[in-house]
């Protein structure tokens, strides 16, 4: 990608990400909503940096998160954090609510993309404002409000798994077991992920991100451990 | 009085600080026809007497839609209020494009504010000739502004502006500790007992001269029709603020 507008005199446009995050889950529960990422931000295929907290608190009450870009993901946040502070000239105690986040961040997403120019992000904002409130906002700037929400390949793998063993009214405990379950699939088939993950949710107190985690995983099979059905270059 | 030194234009100071051309524009509202409102917990209700030019006229409108949410009673010049009506209704549907969700109100009453004071500090501007009072609901409850030509805005739970809206005032001074738990008809019927205080001696409540808006948290901002109208100024006649203390 060259950014050489001052050379040919043509604007170019980013059109493929550097720096990307991977899948991004999140469902509805009983008592408010719960997001799931893992902590990789790859570099093409290297994994370079693997600690990295991709859950924003932009509110009191809501989260964001996304999968894609990483500079178009800090950018948003940016620009999300700035809403809310602007809220304070008016003295009047007003804040924007999650709907308006997602709106808002619907018809900036538009706006790029009419341009070539887009957000390079699937986004999630997810909070709590009387009610749960979760949705998704695309590359494309489609907004689309839902129960439960699924990027990049945990939209592939995952839907399964939250098909069999989620119900929007379940516990938050179910639901964390299913998002860990997720994930963990995520770790043996996406070349992308990570098993380390970070959960955050959404409920009337307020917004709770925790600490990472790491998925269980098993390697000890006995494929793995003898290899009897590979041929070895030894003889 | 050495006015007429210091009134040219609103680049200037009295020696007693204040600006007359300011001054001025607040009595150009006072000319106006009164409107008033006032609310309960639930509704907004602006009730408003308009004018005739002549015989040959209809009689001018005094309230104005903004939103659904929300509503304007004007009092002074109304073309001004045009232009700030205009302004009010851009700023709701932008919000509402970006937004998906009603324009604050006191947000909107501040920048109102914002733009009428720009007016009075500048030697080639005149202020807006024009007060408004503003109705709203929003998620900080059900509002009641009032905006001068200064500048100034204030949240009231009733108020009455233009001519003759002192009588209203001591109407609403007497009775205003009723409105929160009053009920709508009641509400209105405070509303029209306020205006008829401010009538003139031979001119008569009819539902042609008479505007009354409603706005409540379920209801949208509402025009009474000519019939509602008639049967409110009928019932006003047996109206009694005094029944509705037994009733609490």
């Amino acid at each position: 990608m060259i950014f050489n507008s001052e050379i040919s005199g043509q604007q170019e446009h980013t059109t493929s990400p550097v720096v990307t995050g991977g899948s991004v889950i999140a469902l509805v529960y009983n008592g408010g909503v719960l997001v799931g990422t893992d902590t990789l931000c790859s570099y093409g295929s290297m994994a370079t940096f693997k600690n990295v907290q991709k859950i924003a608190q932009i509110s009191k009450n809501t989260i964001y998160v996304s999968s894609g870009e990483f500079s178009d993901f800090q950018q948003v946040v940016r620009e999300l954090a700035k809403i809310d502070r602007s809220a304070l000239q008016y003295d009047d105690g007003v804040h924007p609510s999650p709907k308006d986040y997602g709106n808002y961040l619907a018809r900036l997403s538009y706006k790029k993309r009419c341009k070539i120019n887009p957000l390079y992000l699937q986004n999630v904002i997810a909070g709590f404002d009387n009610d749960k409130y979760l949705a998704l906002v695309d590359i494309y700037g489609t907004y689309l409000e839902s129960k439960f929400i699924t990027t990049g390949f945990a939209s592939y793998f995952c839907k399964a798994i939250i098909s069999n063993y989620w119900n929007e009214n379940c516990s938050l405990d179910q639901a964390k077991q299913v998002i860990r379950e997720c994930f963990k699939v995520l770790f043996c088939r996406d070349c992308r992920a990570h098993d380390v993950i970070q959960l955050a949710y959404v409920d009337a107190q307020g917004t709770h991100i925790e600490e990472p985690e790491r998925v269980e995983t098993k390697w000890d099979f006995n494929g793995f451990k003898y290899r009897a059905n590979e041929k070895l270059h030894t003889q | 009085m050495l006015k007429h030194l210091y009134d040219t234009d609103c680049v200037t100071w009295s020696p007693q600080g204040k600006l007359f051309q300011v001054e001025y524009a607040m009595e150009a509202v006072k000319q106006g026809s009164i409107c008033l409102g006032l609310k309960s917990s639930d509704y907004v209700v602006l009730c408003s007497l308009k004018r005739q030019p002549s015989e040959l006229a209809g009689y001018q409108e005094k309230q104005f839609k903004i939103d659904d949410h929300m509503a304007i009673a004007i009092a002074g010049l109304t073309a001004d209020a045009r232009v700030l009506c205009k302004y009010m209704r851009t700023e709701c549907l932008e919000y509402k494009y970006t937004y998906e969700s009603h324009h604050p109100v006191g947000r909107l009453v501040f920048k109102v504010a914002e733009k009428s004071q720009h007016k009075t500090q500048s030697g080639a501007k005149r202020p807006y000739g024009v007060g408004l009072l503003v109705a709203g609901i929003d998620p900080n409850g059900v509002h009641l502004f009032e905006t001068c030509p200064s500048g100034n805005y204030y949240e009231y739970k009733c108020q009455a502006i233009g001519s003759r809206s002192q009588a209203a005032r001591t109407y609403f001074e007497s009775w205003f500790h009723l409105f929160e738990k009053s009920t709508l008809e009641q509400l209105v019927l405070h509303g029209l007992s306020a205006i008829k205080k401010a009538i003139m001696e031979d001119e008569e409540l009819n539902e042609k001269n008479v505007e009354v808006g409603i706005l409540g948290k379920n209801q949208k901002f509402l025009h009474l029709n000519a019939q509602e109208l008639k049967d409110y100024i009928t019932k006003l006649e047996a109206f009694n603020p005094n029944s509705q203390i037994q009733q609490e």
